[in-house]
């Protein structure tokens, strides 16, 4: 092709083949290469075929073109990976065109590189499936939440092949034991959405959390009159769950004198309401869980020998993070998922570094930590990954009763005043979605003042205005 | 022995967004897997060749497959008809572990019918290796592929597993 009209073509991304009336190759602009898989040598024949696989099956319009029926052809956004792997977006064109020397009608192809418009559209269509792609992934793991225990670990499959075990067995109890954070909760839902009692109701109750007075009536319900506050007769949890799972968690809690009323459940399925002689009969499967070592609170005579035993029956230990070598990896990139689309940020992964230093912590809070920090480095975190300083692993870890909710219970280990006005810090500013004015104010400080502190707690952010409009 | 022509026929990818289409593709032609997600606009076009044997398990037809691999169809507007005219075979796709994404595949075959009504079809039930084999009930999705005279068939492009076969077997009815 001349000279003269390469440099038209090549102004405007263009690239040009013509093809005679046997639509055989005749001419063709320099860069056509750039966008054709196959190699063009002058003395062979080329036909449309081979050199635009793009065009087989459309012969009737290809003749429809020759035949000047139709005008124009075009085929949009076709997308090409250079030899550096770039992605790159191209329109092809049928023209019919007269040969100025014969008179015949040729066949004109023109490739429009348009990837900067279409690369545009790209990433918003991306944007936008990315969205609905975690909005269905996520709806699947609620669903299924033993496809939600992830990882490839040995330990791991040992879970989830425990879980897929009890499918089939309605009834058995099941003891979870495993140390805090370690993902008893989940994996009770997970048995519990396995299992053949998948329909009926998952009910919990935290025998830590409730008072000891409180837990009979909770679970085995009371009549009217059965203590002075008993004005109604109330359900307890058991019956609830009627039909579904009930999950005790921190069942090591559950005081001597309820350990016996509830092994005579567990043995004849039957039980009574405070203040009732009538006797109730529920199905369901019993779930507990502990962090505790139930055989030495056996020893010490907290715990009741027989209900340990009986409980005992089909247990097992959830693996602590640390021993679970590359899924803390997994977990780490599924829990950024979660995140950052909550916070609708485009955060995609780790950096190698921060994989690193994810590696070698030695997570005391296990999972549930693993969750908090990601989280906490997805509202902080500005780039597309995640890196190691964003992060904030904690050196001296503090025990769980030192998590902030629980803010007058000062566990053994003692505690840092700094380390909770931190976390209140980084509290404040999640519940303010990110909005430093709305966090600054629910810790009754000003704006400054707040602004040194996070600066001071290195909970600085760089470009806080990214942080406000970035968190919606 | 006779010459054995190559046929060059288009086969259209089909299905919703993220079910694995572009992904089935890449691992038949180049056997490669990405997980990261990269949604398609407009179309990539591969090739490739596909040799079939006959009863006599010898050479039967060789046909090298031109694979449209297509964006998610929001509409069958024109830029679409454009798009999937002239094909001779369409691959279904859905996702197993998105069940949502089996419903949309009846209006696929439909219209793409409509254009190209001589066409072959197959489905792909794909992303077999995210879900539970002895929980997969086939039967419901079997009723489709009767429907439309074809096969059904479970893969990964994670795997790899059935990618082949599934190519083949439309190959064959081309
Ligand atoms: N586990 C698994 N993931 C897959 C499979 N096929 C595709 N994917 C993933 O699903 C996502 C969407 O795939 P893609 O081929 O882009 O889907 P398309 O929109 O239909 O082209 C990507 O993240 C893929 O890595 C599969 O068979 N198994
Ligand atoms: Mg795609």
């Amino acid at each position: 092709m001349q000279e003269f009209f390469e440099q038209i073509l090549r102004e405007k991304k263009l690239s040009c083949a013509i093809f005679d009336h046997d639509l055989v190759l005749q001419d063709w602009s320099k860069f056509l290469h750039q966008y054709c898989s196959i190699r063009i040598a002058n003395k062979k024949i080329h036909t449309i075929w081979q050199v635009f696989p793009e065009l087989v099956g459309m012969e009737e319009v290809v003749e429809s073109i020759l035949k000047q029926q139709t005008k124009k052809h075009d085929i949009e956004k076709i997308n090409k990976y250079t030899a550096t792997g770039k992605l790159r977006y191209y329109t092809l064109t049928l023209l019919p065109l007269a040969d100025p020397r014969t008179g015949y009608i040729q066949l004109v192809c023109l490739i429009a590189d348009t990837t900067t418009e279409t690369a545009y559209e790209q990433e918003i269509q991306q944007q936008k499936y990315e969205i609905l792609m975690l909005q269905s992934n996520l709806a699947k793991y609620g669903n299924h939440s033993s496809i939600g225990i992830l990882g490839n670990s040995e330990k791991i499959i040992h879970v989830r092949e425990f879980i897929k075990r009890l499918a089939n067995v309605k009834n058995t109890t099941v003891l979870l034991q495993g140390k805090s954070g370690t993902g008893k909760n989940l994996v009770a839902r997970a048995i519990h959405e396995t299992s053949l009692t998948a329909d009926g109701p998952f009910v919990e109750i935290n025998c830590a959390s409730i008072p000891a007075t409180l837990l009979e009536s909770e679970i085995f319900g009371y009549e009217k009159g059965a203590f002075t506050n008993a004005l109604n007769s109330k359900n307890g949890l058991l019956e609830i769950a009627d039909g579904g799972t009930f999950f005790l968690d921190e069942i090591g809690e559950l005081p001597l004198s309820l350990q016996s009323k509830f092994l005579s459940f567990l043995e004849y399925k039957k039980f009574r309401r405070l203040g009732s002689t009538q006797e109730n009969t529920v199905n369901v499967r019993i779930i507990a869980a502990t962090n505790k070592d139930l055989k030495k609170a056996v020893e010490n005579d907290e715990f009741r020998e027989d209900l340990f035993y009986r409980l005992n029956v089909v247990a097992t230990f959830l693996p602590d993070l640390h021993e679970l070598g590359d899924d803390v990896i997994i977990l780490a990139e599924h829990f950024i998922n979660v995140y950052a689309y909550d916070f609708r940020k485009k955060i995609r992964g780790l950096t190698p570094s921060a994989r690193e230093k994810l590696m070698a912590y030695s997570w005391p809070g296990n999972v549930r930590e693993l969750r908090n920090v990601i989280e906490r480095a997805i509202i902080f975190a500005d780039g597309d990954r995640l890196d190691d300083k964003d992060l904030l692993l904690q050196e001296i870890s503090p025990k769980p009763a030192s998590m902030p909710g629980d803010i007058s219970a000062i566990p053994d280990s003692g505690l840092s005043i700094a380390e909770m006005e931190k976390r209140f810090f980084f509290n404040a500013i999640r519940k303010a979605k990110g909005n430093q004015t709305k966090a600054a104010k629910l810790l009754g400080l000003s704006l400054d003042k707040f602004r040194y502190r996070m600066k001071k707690y290195n909970l600085d952010i760089k470009n806080s205005d990214g942080v406000e409009t970035d968190i919606k | 022995m006779k010459d054995v022509v190559t046929l060059s026929k288009k086969v259209c990818m089909l299905g919703a967004f993220g079910v694995g289409k572009s992904s089935l593709v890449r691992k038949y032609v180049y056997n490669i897997f990405k997980e990261d997600y990269l949604t398609t606009i407009g179309v990539q076009i591969y090739q490739k060749s596909v040799t079939l044997k006959n009863k006599a398990n010898q050479v039967g037809k060789s046909i090298n497959m031109i694979l449209w691999d297509m964006a998610h169809i929001e509409k069958f507007d024109k830029t679409i008809k454009t798009q999937i005219l002239g094909a001779s075979g369409a691959v279904l796709v859905f996702d197993l572990s998105r069940m949502q994404t089996f419903n949309e595949l009846e209006e696929h075959a439909k219209r793409f019918l409509e254009v190209n009504p001589n066409s072959k079809l197959v489905f792909a039930a794909n992303k077999i290796d995210l879900v539970d084999n002895n929980k997969l009930k086939m039967e419901q999705f079997l009723h489709l592929s009767e429907q439309y005279n074809t096969e059904c068939l479970v893969t990964s492009a994670k795997t790899g597993h059935n990618v082949e076969k599934m190519f083949s077997v439309l190959a064959s009815l081309l």
